[in-house]
């Protein structure tokens, strides 16, 4: 039984740590209606950055989160003004093959800029684990949970209790009745995708104790979070936590119980399933 | 594609009609960019080596050698590559590092009767389906497999003062074919020599997660790992048996990312005591691979710097067993160079890292071997064979 719950308990913080960077990408979706392929390699700038100040600064990666959420919401927002704004009417396959290709420009970039090898940040505070009970949990899973939670609970004010936050939501809705409402469209798609990579700088600066970073990282992570948006209904806040803790927890129960090669069938086969019988995934259409 | 094969009989006509009195062009056929460039320019280079180190001794019975680069990122381009070389009429391919290059592309020099010349990849399934003129110098995963599960039996196991029938091993690896294959041969041998295997599981290399792999392994409480790994699943394995307190008795790599130093870094002080079977590392001891300081400076001089990984060394050594057997051979024929290869044999401990030379009918060298390490202070060092090891192995029990 014990192993039970230390499955679960490694489930739902595995989970924490796929809720920040769904959440994001969600959020572009759901309002920017853009599928950001290039999402992953967000989280490997972030992963870089956060790096190369632990190094050279020698700051803790939580506090190196700072400046990189800015500096990632900048290239967020600099990225939508620049290469997906243009291509607003163009047809969506268009959109899509803009940012594959931002994707594979950062990923080559980061390859020629520092090469193949991984790099670790060795720090203390985050690798430590905490016994619970007979279970034991990693302290920088615990707090990349927690923050994963705040950041939702805070993303649901800012949307329903600020006018910035109404106006995305108007603009996720309908985008030509917002533009009537006087809302600035084009102004709200570059906070939208500047919040939605920002929060992966939030994620890279957490997981920076726990996985080294490469060019190809972000790809680790992209696809699930793919898997994870779509489960909990594109653009749904509320679906991409949701969706997160789920595919956690079927992600290290299959481990165990079935087979580690085979927990990606397993959380594709719970997904399959989900949207068979729930097509819009499972918090409903698009909008939150 | 008819287009380019036109170009390509105008650019070889050319070349032929202006080439110098007497030049042998052999194709070099590597992933140049790419995922795998870092360790397949790597590998080029030992071939380089040992074509200029050829050339300056005359070439191959006084014709002058000329590589052919082609860049091979993926199965596709190897096999595109491949067929580049084969219209430009070169006299054999050397490549290619990754085994799933030379898989793809070695039908091709097959079947356009091309000597195919491995330095690198090691799936056994490459050189298994009786090709006639593909040959390679370097170990294969069956042989790893049985490497490590001998390092164990006659070193490691006796060494820590572990009894066979307390033995527990659990095989994890990533589920590629060098995973795949070398796990099997690992459960194969093992079983074969009388011990348990608790635990055989595979994980994709792409994992974030092994955190359940490492409660399957405490849970049936395997106390000597066999990892076969790429660099970010050996990171991830370690941190995460810190996490969930496994600490097993002995861990053994073989290859891949348990013999780079950035895996060790990443690692941290937890790398030291693991052992690894892999390719001759630079680090040896000279006195059993005579040759090796030449390479060396070879490779400072024309390089300006050190190889960054044993395969470099494992390339040249196997190159200029290749080139010599070609000059052995006396002609370009496809036919006598596989005679020469076949007749062509030297001892164990006579070239640069220590390799011998001995092709069974399949054209795998069967006098190549892994050597066994040990991390020791964040350093790789060579614990076997005695006359190539520069360090004694430590047994923290």
């Amino acid at each position: 039984m014990d192993i039970f719950f230390q499955l679960l308990v490694n489930g739902l913080l595995l989970g924490g740590v796929y809720a920040i960077i769904s959440l994001g990408l969600t959020l572009i979706f759901g309002v920017v209606r853009v599928v950001n392929f290039a999402h992953g390699e967000f989280l490997m700038v972030g992963m870089y950055l956060v790096y190369l100040m632990s190094i050279h600064l020698g700051v803790h990666p939580y506090v190196a989160l700072v400046p990189v959420v800015i500096i990632l919401f900048a290239l967020g927002a600099f990225m939508q003004k620049v290469v997906i704004e243009p291509l607003l009417d163009a047809g969506e396959e268009i959109q899509i093959f803009a940012t594959v290709g931002v994707s594979i420009l950062l990923m080559n970039l980061a390859l020629v800029v520092f090469g193949a090898d991984v790099f670790r940040a060795h720090v203390t505070v985050g690798t430590g684990s905490l016994a619970v009970g007979p279970l034991s949990l990693v302290t920088g899973q615990i707090f990349t949970f927690v923050v994963a939670i705040i950041l939702a609970i805070l993303l649901h004010l800012f949307m329903h209790r600020t006018y910035l936050g109404r106006a995305l939501r108007a603009v996720a809705q309908h985008r030509y009745a917002a533009m009537l409402m006087g809302v600035n469209v084009k102004s709200v798609y570059v906070v939208a995708f500047g919040l939605g990579t920002a929060f992966v700088g939030v994620a890279a600066g957490l997981l920076s104790p726990q996985y080294p970073v490469f060019p190809t990282v972000g790809t680790y992570f992209v696809l699930t979070a793919f898997v994870i948006v779509v489960l909990g209904g594109m653009g749904n806040l509320y679906g991409a936590v949701a969706g997160s803790l789920i595919i956690g927890v079927v992600d290290t129960m299959a481990g165990y119980y079935i087979s580690p090669d085979l927990k990606e069938v397993v959380y594709f086969g719970v997904f399959l399933l989900i949207l068979i019988l729930r097509p819009s995934g499972l918090f409903g259409l698009g909008t939150d | 594609m008819k287009y380019r094969k036109l170009v390509f009989a105008l650019a070889a006509s050319v070349l032929a009609t202006t080439a110098t009195a007497a030049t042998v062009k052999i194709g070099a056929l590597y992933p140049f960019s790419g995922g795998l460039a870092l360790l397949g320019q790597e590998s080029f280079r030992g071939l380089e080596l040992a074509v200029n180190e050829r050339n300056a001794a005359g070439g191959i019975n006084g014709d002058k050698i000329e590589i052919v680069k082609v860049d091979a990122v993926d199965p596709n381009q190897a096999v595109s590559g491949a067929k580049q070389l084969v219209a430009d009429k070169v006299a054999a391919i050397f490549g290619s590092y990754a085994s799933g290059l030379a898989y793809a592309a070695s039908p091709v020099a097959e079947l356009a009767g091309v000597p195919y010349f491995e330095l690198g990849a090691t799936a056994h399934k490459i050189t298994t389906r009786g090709y006639k003129y593909l040959f390679r110098s370097n170990p294969n995963t069956e042989t790893f497999g049985d490497a490590v599960v001998s390092a164990l039996d006659k070193t490691i196991a006796p060494g820590m003062g572990l009894d066979k029938k307390d033995v527990r091993i659990g095989i994890i690896h990533e589920d590629g074919p060098y995973g795949t294959d070398v796990a099997a041969t690992e459960e194969k041998r093992a079983k074969a020599l009388g011990y348990t295997v608790v635990q055989k599981l595979p994980y994709s290399a792409k994992s974030v997660d092994l955190s359940s792999l490492i409660l399957r392994l405490k849970g049936d409480k395997a106390n000597v790992v066999l990892q076969t790994s790429y660099q970010n699943d050996t990171v991830l394995y370690f941190r995460q048996a810190k996490e969930a307190n496994f600490n097993p008795t002995v861990v053994i790599g073989a290859g891949g990312g348990y013999s780079l130093v950035d895996t060790a870094k990443a690692v941290g002080s937890d790398i030291n005591g693991v052992f690894n079977l892999d390719f001759p590392q630079i680090s040896i001891n000279p006195k059993g691979a005579p040759g090796l300081e030449k390479f060396l400076a070879e490779y400072k001089s024309t390089y300006n710097g050190t190889p960054q990984s044993g395969h470099s060394l494992a390339n040249y050594v196997g190159a200029k067993a290749f080139l010599d057997a070609m000059a052995k051979a006396g002609s370009l024929d496809k036919d006598k160079i596989r005679d020469a290869v076949l007749a062509y044999q030297v001892p164990v401990g006579q070239t640069a890292n220590g390799w011998g030379f001995k092709f069974d009918k399949d054209g795998q060298n069967v006098a190549s071997s892994l050597y066994l390490m040990q991390w020791q202070d964040g350093d790789l060092k060579t614990i076997a064979p005695k006359d190539l090891s520069q360090a004694q192995p430590v047994f923290k029990k």
